[in-house]
């Protein structure tokens, strides 16, 4: 129903860039999810489609209609707030009915509709209570049902899991999901939260400075990340990223040698690995360092060493023992590694 | 927020604030620069049957009518009012100091020239009754902070009394109160035995008891803005400073004063603003003979028979500047913070 | 629990000092009021006695004079012989609409201010604060000539716009604070929803907003209530209000020897301040926070 297009888009508060010449199609019933650390832009870009900001430069498209100059309620998109924006002074149901009440929708269909959004996010219960007399998640599922009540082109939703528990995070997250799956209608959704957006996209913009950094579904996005940003963005942990030179295939660096690379590359660069793709080698490793922490997990163990001045974590099975200071030797297979630019951080694109 | 919808929503306030706050800063500058018509004089001659005829002067009073219609404001003057007697006194300055007997002699002749007596109490006003009231009040809201909950209510209670009371009435009440015929002033000739002893008098005691008046009214807001204050001060950091080994006026010193400090900064502002205008205070104490402001010289110019709106306008500029003064650390700061955030 | 902390503990001659001080603070500020309430209901001899000021409390010249060691006479001469009734009348008429007018206009402003973030936003809070330091008097003189002209000087309304006018800036920093404080969200969501601006404004902000307006307004009431140098020059003798009513009563009644009718009068008009701190006393000292905190 709602293709959402950004054409060239930047916002700028006098000297300073929010988001910089933002190019994206957003297809029907795709599930978007913005990600990137505070203050990259990713909430500007919401509430630019929103309409709840002025967009400097650009064009924004909602289904065939260009939206600059309309206002929010114009443009037919209902969104969920960070901390949630219910109004204090109703009852749940009147929440949930705001936004029939005042688009004007018959007034016979409102219980009908008020109940079923209700009923999807589980609130039936607290129905005559006010805000104030719910919990963080019951108050995020209000909001949530006050989005869903009405049928409109896009969710939008920002940051909606932030302010919950962890515990509450994971089975809302689920709840997201599902009810995505369930409306079919076309989602953003803003985070700064890793996992999120790899368990709900359908495709991650990852965004830094205003500017987007790599646009991909999630399993792209961690497998293929397009700068240091983005690989030292995504993961947890995230992947190490050790500065040397790489010559003839072989990348060398303090205690660090890793051969059998693109011999397409040489000079200095970046060299990126995740700490899963480490493993423990007897003899003649690529990795020979003093251990400088280790961090029992549970299901594995962490080992830390200093590496070319860089903390470099990898991950070992979960009965390996070691102190502090022991040398530990570590191997790398050559198609886990990821090599980038030293100076624009950017991938180096190499063969297989 | 749209431009449109931002103007829609402040446009009354705007209006309302232009019209009466800047237009009337405006009409007073050009009232400022005229003065009153000079009067305009005829020669009548009246002849009595027997008397021969005398030719005496008059005041035309159709004329100067004729003339107010056409020319309300008066005629123009420059800078000639500023310049007079009255105001900046140019010449007698001049005149002082190229004839003098000395420093004090100096002061006592400026003193005399009205808008120096004025200025000089409203500064004296400003800038003894501030730090004292901010003083005094950070003194109760220590105090009041160590009593028991119960006590607290009552305490603040009569203690905003002094603050919210209409300034003419509280002046009044106190100045009912020192007269030689009053509690206060009574008790004052027996302490200090001198049946004559009248507040009134002398030009230091009514000096005095303006002051006097000043704490009173403005240590309440102190009071109670230093007090919300000490409810915010971090328990964490007191308790630190404790195992430190800080004593109770180490930690105020270290540790609430420092945190006070933005609060200080603007109740000093705030009443450095308000005392500025004192005003009803010296109506209310009758004071005029030994205390006067620069509001109350605006308010005689304006209250007389013949209102002298140019008089009352150049000292009303003075003013102004005087304010703008006084403003000027805040407004550059600001400015420099604006400038820094856009940066 | 605070109160049993170690950090709460005093020694004893520090509580002592503390509890003197803080009597004689009380003392300082409550008695002027208590005095001259006691001391309105007795004649001028007691109360500005030439003898002995203990006559102010025991009152044997009212006694010898009414009969009783009370007299309301000094109510009566003010509010029916001096007609005092009148200008209470035009003070809850100015007061009244003041607070309501500066309330509407403000509330519009200060919502406008707290939700722009632009740059002309912060140059009208600026100007408001410039204005708010600007001395009331040299206002009025520009006022005066104006007025005259027009014809509109010494009535009511006249003294109320330019009390509105005076307490704007005030009231836009203020509800400006208080607006910043209620969450952007709120607004943002009901805009989304479907509202216009003004549409939310009215249906969620309004509905959520009286405790600062309620502050806000006992703010503008006192400046009304107090103010002397607006009303006192832009009032004719008929349309006075309460305190350039008492000013004008000192010049007469001193020599008419009736200065009790002028202790009655002030008396009079502190009653309603008594009753606004006993009821709003948690208003205005976060009222005064508020301001500070932002400041």
């Amino acid at each position: 129903m709602a293709q959402i297009r950004l054409k060239n888009v930047s916002k700028r508060w006098n000297n300073f860039i929010g988001v910089d010449n933002f190019n994206l199609d957003i297809a029907d019933q795709e599930f978007l999810v913005l990600l990137g650390p505070s203050g990259c832009g990713k909430t500007t870009t919401m509430r630019m489609i929103a309409g709840l900001e002025d967009i400097t430069e650009g064009e924004i498209w909602i289904g065939d209609r260009l939206v600059n100059k309309l206002e929010p309620k114009d443009r037919d998109i209902s969104m969920v707030f960070q901390s949630y924006g219910l109004y204090p002074n109703m009852t749940v149901y009147e929440n949930i009915r705001f936004p029939l009440k005042v688009r004007k929708v018959p007034a016979g269909q409102h219980h009908e509709r008020v109940m079923a959004a209700s009923k999807m996010v589980e609130l039936d219960d607290f129905l005559q209570r006010r805000p104030a007399a719910l919990s963080g998640g019951q108050r995020q599922r209000v909001a949530l049902a006050r989005a869903i009540v009405r049928e409109p082109n896009a969710f939008l939703m920002d940051e909606p899991l932030s302010n919950l528990d962890a515990k509450l995070r994971v089975s809302t997250r689920a709840q997201i999901k599902n009810l995505h799956h369930t409306l079919k209608r076309t989602t953003i959704y803003v985070t700064h939260d890793q996992i999120e957006a790899m368990t709900l996209a359908d495709r991650v913009v990852v965004m830094s400075k205003g500017l987007i950094q790599q646009v991909g579904t999630p399993m792209e996005i961690y497998d293929r990340p397009a700068n240091t940003f983005v690989a030292s963005f995504i993961g947890s942990p995230a992947m190490n990223l050790v500065h040397g030179e790489i010559h003839n295939g072989v990348f060398t660096g303090d205690h660090i040698r890793v051969d059998g690379l693109s011999t397409q590359v040489n000079g200095p660069v970046t060299l990126g690995f995740r700490a899963e793709d480490a493993v423990l080698a007897d003899s003649n490793a690529h990795i020979e360092a003093p251990i400088y922490s280790v961090e029992l997990l549970g299901e594995a163990t962490m080992i830390s060493m200093r590496v070319a001045g860089e903390l470099v974590s990898i991950k070992v099975g979960k009965d390996y023992r070691a102190e502090i200071g022991d040398v530990v030797r570590v191997n790398i297979a050559p198609s886990a590694c990821h090599l980038f630019d030293r100076s624009t951080g950017q991938r180096i694109a190499t063969a297989g | 927020m749209p431009h449109k919808t931002f103007f829609a929503f402040i446009l009354p306030s705007l209006i309302a604030m232009v019209l009466f706050i800047a237009l009337p800063i405006v009409s007073v500058v050009v009232q400022s620069f005229h003065v009153e018509h000079g009067r305009i004089l005829v020669q009548v001659e009246s002849c009595q049957p027997f008397g021969g005829c005398t030719t005496e002067t008059r005041v035309d009073t159709a004329a100067m009518a004729e003339l107010r219609e056409e020319q309300p404001m008066g005629r123009f003057n420059g800078f000639g009012t500023y310049l007079n007697r009255g105001h900046l006194a140019v010449d007698e300055i001049g005149a002082i100091l190229a004839n003098n007997n000395g420093i004090g002699d100096i002061v006592t002749r400026i003193y005399n020239l009205p808008l120096y007596k004025a200025l000089a109490f409203t500064l004296v006003f400003c800038f003894v009754v501030t730090p004292i009231a901010m003083a005094l009040g950070f003194v109760i809201a220590l105090a009041v902070n160590t009593v028991p909950k119960m006590v607290k209510g009552p305490v603040i209670f009569f203690s905003l009394l002094p603050m919210i009371i209409t300034p003419l009435i509280g002046s009044l009440i106190l100045y009912w109160m020192i007269q030689p015929n009053g509690i206060i002033g009574a008790n004052l000739r027996v302490l200090f035995d001198d049946p004559t002893l009248s507040l009134r008098q002398s030009p230091l005691l009514t000096w005095l008891s303006l002051l006097f008046y000043g704490v009173w009214t403005n240590a309440p807001f102190s009071f109670v803005v230093f007090y919300a204050g000490l409810q915010t001060v971090p328990a964490d950091t007191l308790e630190s400073a404790m195992i430190d080994g800080a004593s109770r006026w180490e930690r105020i010193r270290y540790v609430v004063i420092p945190h006070l400090a933005p609060l200080a900064t603007f109740v000093a502002l705030v009443q450095l603003m308000d005392n500025f205008r004192v005003f009803e205070p010296i109506v209310g104490f009758s004071a005029e003979a030994n205390a006067t402001s620069l509001s109350w010289l605006i308010f005689n110019d304006l209250s007389g028979d013949a209102q002298l709106f140019g008089s009352a306008g150049a000292t009303s500029v003075i003013t102004i500047i005087g304010v703008i003064i006084l403003l000027s650390p805040v407004l550059v700061r600001t400015w420099r913070e604006f400038n820094h955030k856009v940066v | 629990m605070s109160d049993t902390a170690v950090s709460q503990r005093r020694p004893l001659g520090l509580n002592i000092i503390i509890i003197g001080f803080l009597v004689v603070w009380v003392v300082l500020a409550a008695f002027p009021f208590l005095w001259t309430v006691w001391g309105s209901f007795k004649v001028e001899p007691d109360f500005f006695s030439r003898q002995n000021w203990i006559n102010a409390i025991t009152g044997p010249f009212t006694q010898r004079q009414t009969g009783s060691a009370f007299t309301g006479d000094g109510y009566y001469g003010a509010w029916v012989t001096r007609e005092f009734w009148r200008a209470v009348a035009n003070t809850a008429i100015v007061t009244v609409s003041v607070t309501v007018i500066s309330l509407t206009l403000g509330t519009l402003g200060g919502y406008a201010l707290a939700r722009s973030g632009q740059r002309y936003a912060f140059w009208i809070l600026i100007a408001a604060l410039v204005f708010r330091a600007m001395p009331h008097i040299t206002l009025v003189s520009g006022y005066l000539l104006p007025f005259f002209e027009l014809n509109i000087w010494g009535v009511l309304p006249t003294s109320i716009i330019v009390l509105v006018a005076i307490n704007q800036p005030f009231t836009l920093w203020m509800l400006h604070s208080f607006f910043l404080s209620i969450p952007k969200d709120l607004d943002e969501s009901a805009m989304v929803d479907g509202c216009s601006r003004f549409e939310a404004f009215r249906r969620v902000i309004i509905p959520v907003m009286w405790p600062g307006v309620v502050t806000t307004g006992l703010f503008s009431f006192l400046l009304a209530y107090n103010d002397f140098a607006v009303t006192s020059m832009l009032l004719s003798s008929d349309n006075q209000t309460m305190v350039p009513k008492i000013s004008s009563f000192l010049g007469s009644v001193q020599e008419q020897g009736n200065v009790m009718f002028a202790v009655a009068a002030v008396v009079s008009a502190t009653v309603p301040l008594f009753i606004l701190v006993l009821f709003f006393q948690r208003q205005i000292v976060s009222g005064l926070t508020a301001g500070a905190v932002k400041g």
